[in-house]
């Protein structure tokens, strides 16, 4: 016993710094991860009084209801639509502003682009609602250039939501990708260039050959990240479309939010967020392992 | 041992005060309303209650009215529940079942309370399972706001009153053009989702039809049908504001105000924002235009003690406080709704304005209707409306279809 005190004071000292970071860390992810896994194996907690414990039944309603298995494809086509747009826009617009221009249009430029990131769900879901309305400044536009004969509802039409959806997911997302390319293209040696361009290479040879690889770890990790946090984003679908119309634009957070908060049905909506969970995980197992290569 | 007689008196002062302080018993009262009021008017009214009840302290935790609904459910499991609950018709159902609400018939039959219970608005305090379960704080029927400049410009005179008027004059305003309207509905599946509540349910009850059968859904008969019908054809006319199914219920209203629409169908209530936010809107309330039956969707803010407080009597103490004569008077004319408790009709309706007296007027003359006390899993039903109506104002199917499949989701919903 006390050589285990004396090998805790000779060594414990750095548990002991550790040990607020471990509580904390405790309190706020074991325990409700705990919670909610507990959660899926009864036939309902919180409404419930007395939950029975039904095992896996959850999860094989789960897999046998049509509307996980429609939101699952909406939140694949979400996310990688939104990732996708995400690294087309944020790399366009991190090679234009790592561009050699005026450095006060430089700093003007890149802290404009960088706004849509600072705005918070609800302002942009509220304003893009009265972009994509009806009457409405796009379908306007539109008309007027003569690309559409009658406004569009955007966001109430079937077949037009999930694009509306990742056109304003992308608008929010890229310049996380842009900043972080920015900082990755500013630490591309200028001497790759120079000896590209010594040997011909034009502005479409230098970015696949010099840039694109140069950026290959930022991109993969970048990427990463963003699919992890597109995969179970919430705020922004909930309240640009509340997963309609129908529910076209019904991804697993929404729909877990739905079985929890608008139907009450706590425990089924603990098992689709357990399988939004092993999905983040597994994603999140795939950014540490990219991250220990780096290393 | 002696204490030195200084020490006496400092203790027995902080016996005392220690005495006077555990007599004072906070409640709490989760409601959205003060969101929704006058400024201050809430926290004011509070501090009278405090003023003339000093064992009484209440805590007010305003919440907005999207909030409350799970706030009162979560809040509860774990245990922190508030005692007086801001309540809303149709939860009542879900609520009862979670067992969340104490029932207040023994209340009610008190000797003392500040109100008789037959001057109460009487669709909150209907019996369900033999007990009353909530009370009225205030009440508003739904109506049909009207912009009447529009409804002049169409070559119109005065607010329809029937389906037939409704669709003519809905018509011609919206060929007006340059971005007009006839008459909205809010079908956006964002939260809460609940347009065909705002919208179909007060045209149905307008047509003498019902949704529910007893404490069972019965959505597909033949009145649903022929309100559906009547919606399809609106929107066939042109008279619908486009985009139905992105349009939310806040959108329906500033459209409304900003004179874009002319008809809407919404709470009385409204009427606060409508003068208050465009006073030069030429604008008046009348009641919902009928296919023959003179009846209105009644609403309000209804107030219910959590079955886990463990001081009741204070909570009761509170809303019996807020249902006396003129504090429930002074209430209602800060949102300008009609009072729960009708005896202070008169204090409301003398002196106010055209919108108050057009509603004095439902109250007295239609039949008051409110369905969704009853209905099970209430708030889920009618995202299921509002899809399957998305769906038949897109021409995917007809009204009948509609009516089968929301009855079809709704049972297994309830399954």
């Amino acid at each position: 016993m006390s050589r285990v005190i004396n090998g805790l004071k000779e060594n414990g000292t750095p548990y002991f710094f550790l040990l607020p970071c471990i509580v904390i860390l405790g309190a706020l992810l074991s325990v409700p991860l705990y919670k909610v896994v507990e959660y899926s194996l009864y036939d309902n907690v919180i409404v419930e009084r007395n939950p029975t414990f039904v095992g896996l039944q959850n999860y094989s309603n789960l897999l046998t209801d049509s509307a996980f298995w429609s939101a699952s494809v909406n939140t694949l086509i979400f996310t990688l639509g939104s990732v996708i747009g995400h690294i087309i826009v944020g790399t366009g617009l991190a090679l234009l502003v790592n561009a050699e221009i005026h450095p006060r249009a430089q700093t003007v430029f890149r802290s404009l682009l960088i706004l849509p990131w600072i705005f918070t769900a609800v302002v942009v879901a509220l304003n893009w609602q009265l972009l994509l309305n009806p009457f409405g400044v796009i379908n306007y536009g539109l008309t007027e250039i003569g690309l559409i004969d009658t406004p569009i509802d955007w966001l109430g039409d079937p077949a037009f939501a999930m694009w509306a959806l990742l056109l304003i997911s992308t608008w929010r997302g890229y310049p996380f990708i842009m900043v972080s390319f920015l900082s990755g293209l500013q630490s591309i040696p200028k001497e790759l260039y120079e000896a590209a361009e010594i040997d011909g290479a034009g502005f479409f040879a230098k970015f696949w050959h010099v840039t694109v690889p140069q950026l290959k770890p930022v991109i993969y990790g970048v990427a990463l990240l963003d699919l992890i946090w597109t995969f179970q984003l919430f705020p922004l679908v909930w309240l640009t479309t509340g997963g309609g119309p129908g529910r076209s634009t019904e991804v697993l957070s929404t729909m877990t939010f739905r079985q929890g908060f608008v139907d009450f049905e706590f425990s089924q909506a603990a098992t689709t967020a357990v399988s939004i969970l092993i999905i983040s995980a597994a994603f999140t197992i795939l950014y540490l392992r990219n991250e220990k290569q780096k290393i | 041992m002696k204490f030195p007689s200084v020490m006496k008196s400092v203790m027995a002062g902080a016996m005392l005060c220690a005495g006077s302080a555990s007599a004072q018993t906070e409640i709490e009262w989760l409601q959205w309303f003060a969101a929704e009021n006058v400024d201050g008017f809430y926290e004011s009214l509070v501090e009278e209650f405090e003023a003339s009840h000093p064992d009484i302290t209440v805590k007010l935790v305003t919440q907005p009215f999207g909030k409350v609904r799970e706030s009162i459910v979560t809040d509860s499991a774990i245990g922190l529940g508030s005692d007086v609950l801001g309540l809303n018709m149709p939860w009542t159902s879900e609520f009862l079942e979670i067992g969340l609400l104490e029932p207040l018939d023994d209340y009610l039959a008190r000797d003392d309370n500040s109100f008789a219970t037959a001057d109460l608005v009487q669709a909150p305090i209907g019996k369900i399972d033999g007990q009353v379960w909530m009370v009225p704080l205030n009440a508003f029927p739904f109506v049909m706001h009207v912009n009447m400049d529009l409804v002049e410009q169409a070559g119109f005179t005065a607010p329809p009153t029937t389906w037939e008027e409704f669709s003519e004059q809905a018509t011609a305003i919206a060929a007006l053009g340059d971005g007009i309207s006839g008459f909205g509905i809010p079908l956006s599946s964002q939260p809460p989702a609940n347009g065909p509540i705002l919208t179909f349910l007060p045209l149905l009850y307008a047509n003498g039809g019902r949704i529910m059968d007893g404490t069972t859904p019965n959505f597909d008969n033949p009145k649903v049908v022929e309100t559906l019908q009547y919606i399809a054809d609106l929107n066939d006319a042109g008279a619908l504001a486009p985009g139905a199914a992105s349009r939310t219920g806040g959108v329906d209203l500033e459209e409304f105000i900003a004179g874009r629409t002319g008809f809407l169908i919404s709470p009385g209530v409204h009427a606060q924002a409508i003068e208050g936010r465009n006073a030069d809107l030429n604008y008046v309330a009348a009641a919902v235009p009928n296919n023959g039956t003179k009846a209105y969707r009644v609403h309000g803010w209804e107030l219910g003690i959590s079955s886990g407080s463990d001081k009741k009597d204070e909570a009761w103490t509170f809303i019996n406080f807020l249902l006396s004569k003129d504090v429930n008077a002074r209430v209602a004319a800060a949102s300008n709704a009609l009072p729960g408790n009708l005896s202070a009709l008169d204090i409301v309706g003398e002196g106010a304005g055209d919108v108050m007296q057009s509603q004095i007027a439902i109250l007295a003359n239609d039949e008051p209707v409110e369905e969704l006390r009853q209905a099970p899993n209430a708030v889920g039903s009618w995202s299921l409306m509002t899809e399957e109506m998305q769906a038949m104002l897109r021409g995917d199917q007809t009204p009948q279809e509609a009516a089968t499949k929301v009855q079809s989701r709704w049972l297994d919903l309830i399954d």
